[in-house]
């Protein structure tokens, strides 16, 4: 009964939270829309690794490559071809979803570390081609001043465009994890070997969920493209991959919205504290300490554990 | 660029010498990740400590003798910064998962990353070789730094004294039994707790000495560590988890690569040695050599 | 049903399992039963396909299964329960035995519809099978150690198996449960027309409920029989002198 309040409560401040966030851009200063709009971009990347870490019980530490693969596709195609735009918004997603499925496919034969490794050394692979073929991808410079078409051409409309792909994202996202193969990827976290004595054949299903989740990493990758207009190398850093990580696990991986809060502490935080010391990775570091040694099921975890009602 | 015989030895020698600075810091992450089976991230911020530290010892003591006194005092500061770290916090989590392990060394990197842009500032430093060092031999018709040469002889020395350490004192052989059963030694009345902090901290100490050697080959910056920690663990996956002499193989395979990278594509000699680590994970997803585990 | 011909596993040096034999009629009960360290274990979990066999042949109604994967064992009719508690923890005992039956209905990779309304009657009928209907809601890590003993039971029951093999189904239970427990697997095989294969320690069980017998020795098949011919093995005797 508690739990049918809750979880409708949760729907109508979903809605109420996503209508204020709606009205914001002509009401808040410029820069609040900014970083708005790039928490957006960094919630969906987040919760597109939790999909395959969180829910999925696997040790994806290189996952910031789909993400910089879906912005750089979409980069490159909006720069160096002369195609039309949506092409290339559509090229991100798919050409990230098939480099997960490459990497993937030699990834989910090995154990956790195994799979850890070889993810990391193929990501560093593709990090270290980018970086220095500087007449394709910019090198170590980048791209800049990628054209967008003109409907998104003012921050207000890029920021409404990207929390609209940010929602239908997310609905996705939710439908997936309930349906039967989210279920079954969860069973196969808690306990691979029983699953595969029930009939399902793990690796498949660990690896369309990697595809599933290296897909929204490129739209995420994209969405970047929209606001910053610009790609870098350091979105492929290894770096990078593991502070996505950090955003999961602070904001509750095993919670669905956890990532999101995760990222938009991190993101906030970063924004804020840069104002006032240059030490904001010495910050993170001890924000990643408390939270191992305080909070490991994260911030949401912990407030569910708070209200969880009593089972009778 | 012209390709004879000498230039490919040459370059094969200077492959060598990057290996065995390669080798010593892999050696000291094989040692910990074998004995407390967690890949210490922090390991490339100690190295870049330890470079840092022989700056300082170098400008206090300079001269040649700044350098030798560089050499034994750095990795010894370095050790008691991990050692400051690992019974102050690391040592509170060995009951937990892994993974908080490797997200703890993780946020020691981010730490210590800071607090050498803290104490040093973020400029580029560099240190010269003491004059015994400087200069260059003649093999074969080339010039070749006497530095790398030095390298390359340090190299061997480092490994034979690990082993010396781990199959012939007490400690290297409780050690290496605690990698396997660490459930057993505890059995047997050896606090494993302080095993592991013995652990941590050689392995920390050889990122020191790694970070002291590589001193005066390169500019010491601020992105040291993370450059460094991904090729070590990489090094470390191809060579065999936990395995000195994987440790040694993976560096060579690195070293040598990358060399030859310089000599053929420049522009993507980076590229080389990665290549090469995709292809034996590939191959040998497990490594070359058989894991400790 | 189940033919098992000479199947040796090795673990380095160590002959786990060293020439055995098995045979499963269809519609019997068969025990293995043997001291600790015979190899029990290890038979069943060559026959799933957890492990894969050095030599020997394993076949199933005509067909050579001995290199099949165990996700493909499973489809092909054989589930298994664990000796050692294998269920999700995190998920609810409804949530449990529905993993088994989505999987067998061939539903588990639909990616659109929610899970919870789908395969609700038949997960629901496997729990009441089981009598763990009232704990439907529970989650399946907070059961009793005999509770979870019962829901590992119940999925491999999802997949509407034809042979089921159970690995030490009453350890840890108490005198009752294990009663209740014997009882259910004795309902299970005449209900479902199922063809059971299980070892057990506890030699009451297996004397009372088991037709056929398979005695176990440090890997090595000695005997296969009806009650009357394993109690009267002068071998199965000295295996089991001293012990119970």
């Amino acid at each position: 009964m508690f739990k049918r309040i809750v979880h409708s409560k949760g729907l109508g401040s979903a809605v109420a939270l996503f209508i204020v966030l709606l009205i914001l851009p002509p009401l808040v200063p410029r820069f609040y829309v900014y970083i708005l709009a790039l928490i957006y971009v960094t919630s969906l990347l987040a919760m597109s690794l939790n999909m395959v870490v969180g829910h999925g019980g696997m040790f994806q530490f290189h996952h910031a490559v789909f993400y910089g693969v879906g912005a750089y596709t979409v980069a490159l195609v909006l720069t160096k071809t002369s195609l039309p735009m949506w092409i290339g918004f559509i090229a991100g997603p798919i050409v990230a979803a098939i480099t997960g499925l490459i990497i993937g496919w030699f990834c989910v034969r090995l154990t956790r570390l195994y799979f850890a490794m070889l993810q990391i050394s193929l990501g560093s692979l593709i990090w270290a081609i980018v970086f220095r073929w500087y007449s394709f991808t910019g090198g170590d410079d980048g791209i800049h001043g990628i054209p967008m078409p003109s409907l998104l051409s003012s921050l207000n409309n890029s920021y409404y465009f990207i929390l609209i792909i940010l929602v239908i994202c997310l609905i996705m996202m939710y439908m997936i994890l309930k349906s039967p193969f989210g279920n079954a990827l969860q069973a196969i976290r808690d306990n691979p070997q029983r699953c595969e004595a029930v009939g399902i054949n793990v690796r498949r299903y660990q690896l369309l969920g990697i595809v599933i989740a290296t897909f929204f990493a490129g739209v995420a990758g994209v969405l970047f493209v929209v606001l910053e207009r610009s790609v870098f190398a350091d979105l492929l850093f290894w770096v990078f991959s593991l502070e996505i990580f950090i955003m999961c696990l602070l904001g509750g991986w095993f919670t669905f919205a956890g990532p999101i809060l995760g990222a938009a502490i991190i993101m906030a935080l970063r924004t804020f504290v840069g104002k006032y010391t240059e030490y904001w990775t010495l910050i993170l570091g001890v924000i990643l300490i408390l939270v191992i040694f305080f909070l490991p099921e994260g911030v949401m975890g912990y407030f569910q554990e708070i209200f969880k009602p009593r089972t009778k | 660029m012209a390709c004879g015989p000498v230039e490919l030895i040459c370059q094969l020698l200077v492959g060598l010498s990057r290996s065995m600075i390669l080798f010593v810091v892999c050696a000291g992450l094989s040692f910990v990740l074998g004995v407390l089976r967690v890949p210490n991230i922090a390991h490339g911020s100690l190295y870049m400590i330890g470079a840092f530290a022989t700056f300082s010892l170098t400008k206090i003591f300079p001269g040649s003798t700044g350098f030798w006194i560089a050499l034994i005092v750095a990795p010894l500061l370095v050790a008691v910064v991990s050692l400051i770290a690992e019974r102050a916090l690391f040592c509170h989590l060995y009951q937990r998962e892994h993974l908080m392990l490797l997200l703890f060394t993780f946020a020691l990197s981010l730490i210590l990353g800071d607090l050498v842009k803290i104490v040093w500032g973020a400029e580029y430093r560099s240190v010269s070789a003491p004059a015994l060092l400087k200069g260059s031999v003649s093999i074969l018709g080339a010039s070749f730094p006497r530095y790398n040469l030095f390298l390359i002889v340090i190299g061997p020395l480092v490994a034979i004294a690990l082993w010396l350490f781990t199959n012939k004192t007490k400690i290297g052989k409780i050690s290496r039994a605690a990698a396997v059963d660490r459930e057993m030694v505890g059995v047997l009345g050896i606090n494993v707790s302080w095993v592991f902090a013995a652990a941590f901290v050689i392995g920390c100490y050889l990122a020191g000495v790694g970070g002291a050697l590589v001193a005066p080959t390169v500019s010491i910056t601020l992105g040291m560590d993370h450059t460094l920690i991904i090729e070590a663990f990489l090094i470390v996956t191809i060579g065999g988890l936990g395995n000195m002499w994987g440790a040694l193989v993976g560096s060579l395979i690195f070293g040598v690569t990358h060399s030859f990278g310089v000599l053929f594509w420049p522009q993507f000699a980076i590229v080389f040695p990665y290549m090469a680590v995709v292809i034996v994970l590939l191959l040998r997803p497990k490594g070359l050599l058989k894991s400790v585990w | 049903m189940l033919q098992v011909e000479a199947i040796v596993k090795s673990f380095d040096d160590f002959k786990a399992v060293n020439g055995a034999h098995l045979t499963v009629g269809k519609g019997e009960i068969v025990a293995v039963i043997g001291p600790n360290g015979a190899g029990k274990t290890t038979l069943f979990n060559l026959i799933t396909g957890q492990l894969k066999r050095d030599s020997g042949k394993i076949v199933f109604k005509g067909e050579d299964i001995s290199e099949l994967p165990p996700y493909q064992i499973c489809k092909k009719g054989i589930t298994r329960s664990f000796q050692i508690v294998n269920i999700f923890p995190r998920l609810t005992v409804f949530g449990n035995v529905q993993v088994g039956v989505l999987s067998h209905q061939r539903r588990s990779s639909n990616l659109f519809l929610p899970a919870q309304n789908i395969a609700v009657e038949e997960t629901k009928r496997i729990l009441e099978t089981v009598g763990l209907s009232d704990k439907e809601k529970s989650i399946a890590g907070s059961l009793s150690h005999g509770d979870q003993k019962i829901l590992e039971i119940a999925i491999a029951l999802g997949n509407e198996p034809e042979l089921l093999i159970l690995d030490e189904p009453t350890a840890g239970m108490s005198p009752e449960e294990t009663l209740a427990t014997m009882e259910l697997i004795k309902r299970l095989a005449q209900m479902r027309g199922l063809t059971i294969l299980f070892c057990e320690h506890d030699m009451d069980i297996v004397f009372s409920i088991a037709q056929s017998i398979m005695v176990m020795r440090q890997g090595q098949t000695i005997i296969q029989g009806n009650l009357e011919e394993v109690r009267s093995n002068k071998e199965v005797q000295e295996a089991y002198l001293g012990g119970e």
